[in-house]
């Protein structure tokens, strides 16, 4: 089932949903969306080890990671 | 009346078969294991091989096509490499939030790999500690 994973305090939450319900597919494209306009970035994988940046919500991708602006330590 | 103590050596199985429960459960599920399972799910099979035995592991820059190393840490850890591979300079840059070694080290390897002068313009530049396992 596609997950997008959001970095955060608590280590990452995960968001499951399914393809093939509308209803499930729209929030998550929502929480794409609201995420991306707070400023974390999104990626999902597309090989063992090779990532890929986003910025259009990937519903077929199997994880989209996401994690906050980054900002200078 | 003449209720007992379990003997010692079960009571002690008991605790041992306990704490291994505890720490299967608990340790597993640490925001800190989480982040770190989820770095290794991540990374590519050479990338885990180095961080399982070495403690870091090295990315390739997507603009520039310099080697950085980034260390376990969620700050001051990752290292520019010479030629060499030897420590060019310390970059500075974490994701904003109080995040994980394993989750900051993920956000790291894909910034670096795929907007290396993005995740570089906002980075502070330090003198790597030449001691860090080179």
């Amino acid at each position: 089932m596609p997950t997008q994973i959001v970095m955060d305090y608590k280590g990452d939450t995960r968001h499951y949903f399914d393809l093939n319900d509308p209803e499930s597919l729209a929030r998550a494209e929502k929480r794409f969306k609201e995420l991306t306009g707070q400023g974390f970035t999104a990626a999902v994988r597309r090989g063992p080890g090779e990532v890929i940046k986003v910025s259009c919500f990937a519903p077929n991708a199997e994880e989209t990671v996401f994690f906050p602006r980054l900002v200078g330590g | 009346m003449f209720l007992s103590r379990p003997p010692l050596s079960a009571r002690r199985a008991r605790l041992v078969a306990f704490r291994e429960f505890w720490s299967n459960y608990f340790g597993d599920n640490t925001r800190e294991a989480r982040g770190l399972h989820l770095l290794r799910e991540w990374l590519s099979p050479y990338q885990r091989e180095q961080l399982e035995v070495q403690g870091y592991f090295d990315v390739v820059g997507c603009d520039t096509g310099r080697k950085y190393r980034i260390h376990h840490g969620t700050a001051m850890n990752v290292h520019e490499l010479d030629p060499m591979d030897r420590p060019k300079t310390g970059w500075c840059f974490v994701p904003h939030g109080s995040l994980v070694a394993g989750d900051v080290m993920l956000a790291q390897k894909i910034a670096l790999e795929t907007f290396e002068a993005g995740a570089l313009s906002v980075a502070r530049p330090f003198v790597p500690n030449t001691r860090l396992g080179y």
